[in-house]
């Protein structure tokens, strides 16, 4: 054949060496054949909790060295960055993962960090609060691949649980992917192999995992609740918006008129200051005709009229209706609710 | 003999041309004009305001809050979370091209935060960013003189 750059290429075992180097740079990298967690259902706030992942990487091309991924989907609060350790052992090799460094890219996200482009894919996994972070780490060394390899690994993550003190009810995520191909969408060149279940990368939500014993407030990231907070974490110079949501349980404020906020602060000098009245200051709006959903934004330092050298640590409230006479507390109970004006 | 002092009068002819030509060239220095120091004395107004990225306009009555400039000072008028929760003197890094502006409130150690100062739709505009409380929580506040 006589191409149009007048070069004569001869036989099809040529072309056949073509065909195949180019299908080896498209098909570069990985499927995955088993991805697995072992976590337990609880743990105690403070206490060093282990979690292990076990994956096998299938159906590995071209000539490359790559460096394995993973990432670790947490509350923010617990500061996993600085409070875990993970190891790994392989058939390709035993050492530590390493925290990714934040200005390395994902290679798929179009400059997005391996984070952003974590939470961009795979969200926060389905917790209802967003104060969670993809946490990502990679092997500390990179492997050189060969074709047809496969390559089973273990993670072994120790994590001193719960830096907040929070009693938190959270899902936990897990993803593994390698850093040439990062978070390829899936592209149906898949090895066809039984037993391969996801191309390019992996990513597995766990069931509600729950953290006791803390000082600190409860925080449920799985169920829906009556109150809600945005942002999650606010000091007193923060707008403050709380929502409540009347769907989530039946209540004595069912299909009320109107609700109210009546709260009390308490502030750094020991002073506590009640503000608990019906009227424009403490009403909620209802987000949409109809909805039993409200809400009220507030600025905290303003709304108890604390002076400039005070703040405010906490506050707890009850939801009431115009009269004051019915009031509903932190599950539908007498209690009331509670916050802590905190940034971790 | 006609003939030739016919043709050295063209040729002077042309020489004159070309040195008129040249001559009536002249090298023009443009100056550029000097961009003038950014004035934002007056009262400021919130025409538009996030935390988080989540619009506050709907969720908080900014109509009376006010920021105003004068002298090298501004006050706050019927406070709101801002930057600064005092009245006290303001500075810019660059007076023709700032790109942060300082606050100083009475007492306190001087904060910077990034300023822009667009013209939109023919109004000036000025957008601060900034967190009052948390670290993690980012607030955007764009002002518009008031009339």
């Amino acid at each position: 054949m006589r191409s149009f750059l007048h070069i004569n290429i001869k036989g099809r075992a040529l072309w056949g060496l073509c065909a195949a180097l180019i299908m080896a740079i498209v098909i570069t990298c990985c499927s995955i054949i088993d991805f697995s967690v072992d976590q337990p259902d609880t743990a105690v706030v403070g206490s060093n909790t282990t979690m292990k992942v076990h994956f096998t990487f299938h159906n590995i091309y071209g000539d490359k060295t790559e460096n394995f991924v993973f990432g670790f989907l947490v509350p923010k609060g617990w500061a996993a960055a600085q409070n875990t350790k993970i190891s790994y052992t392989s058939t390709a090799g035993n050492g530590n993962l390493v925290l990714m460094p934040s200005t390395t890219l994902e290679p798929q996200s179009n400059g997005l960090n391996w984070p952003a482009a974590m939470k961009k894919k795979f969200g926060i996994g389905g917790n209802l609060i967003d104060d969670m972070e993809w946490v990502v780490y990679q092997s500390d060394v990179g492997f050189p691949l060969s074709n047809g390899e496969n390559i089973t690994g273990n993670l072994t993550i120790n994590i001193k649980i719960g830096a907040d003190g929070n009693n938190t009810l959270c899902k936990l995520g897990y993803a593994i992917a390698e850093s040439y191909d990062g978070l390829h969408d899936p592209d149906g060149n898949i090895d066809k192999d039984p037993g391969v279940k996801y191309e390019y990368f992996a990513e597995m939500i766990t069931p509600c995992f729950q953290l006791t014993g803390g000082p600190g407030d409860v925080v449920d990231f799985c169920n829906p609740q009556l109150a809600s907070y945005d942002p999650p974490k606010t000091l007193d110079n923060d707008f403050f918006t709380i929502t409540y949501d009347g769907t989530v349980a039946t209540t004595a404020l069912n299909n009320a008129q109107a609700v109210y906020l009546c709260a009390t602060a308490n502030t750094a000098d020991g002073k506590s200051i009640t503000v608990c009245e019906q009227t424009v200051k403490t009403k909620l709006t209802q987000t949409a005709a109809g909805s039993n959903r409200y809400k009220i934004t507030i600025w905290p330092r303003q709304f108890f009229g604390i002076t400039d050298a005070q703040t405010l640590t906490n506050m707890t409230y009850y939801i009431t209706d115009a009269t004051g006479n019915i009031k509903v507390g932190y599950g539908n109970t007498a209690s009331p609710f509670t916050y802590t004006f905190k940034c971790k | 003999m006609k003939q030739l002092y016919k043709q050295n009068r063209i040729k002077w002819l042309l020489v004159l041309f070309t040195v008129m030509a040249f001559a009536s060239c002249k090298v023009e220095r443009l100056s550029p004009a000097a961009e003038s120091t950014k004035d934002i004395s007056g009262d400021w107004t919130v025409i538009s305001a996030t935390r988080n990225g989540t619009d506050l306009m709907s969720l908080v009555d900014f109509s009376q809050f006010k920021l105003s400039f004068k002298d090298g000072k501004y006050a706050l008028i019927n406070k709101l979370p801002f930057l600064v929760s005092k009245d006290g003197t303001y500075s810019f890094d660059d007076p023709q091209y700032p790109f942060k502006i300082s606050f100083t409130a009475t007492g306190n150690p001087a904060v910077a935060t990034a300023f822009t100062y667009p013209i939109v739709n023919g109004i000036r505009q000025l957008t601060l960013t900034f967190s009052p409380g948390c670290p993690g929580n980012t607030y955007v506040y764009t002002f518009k003189k008031a009339n």
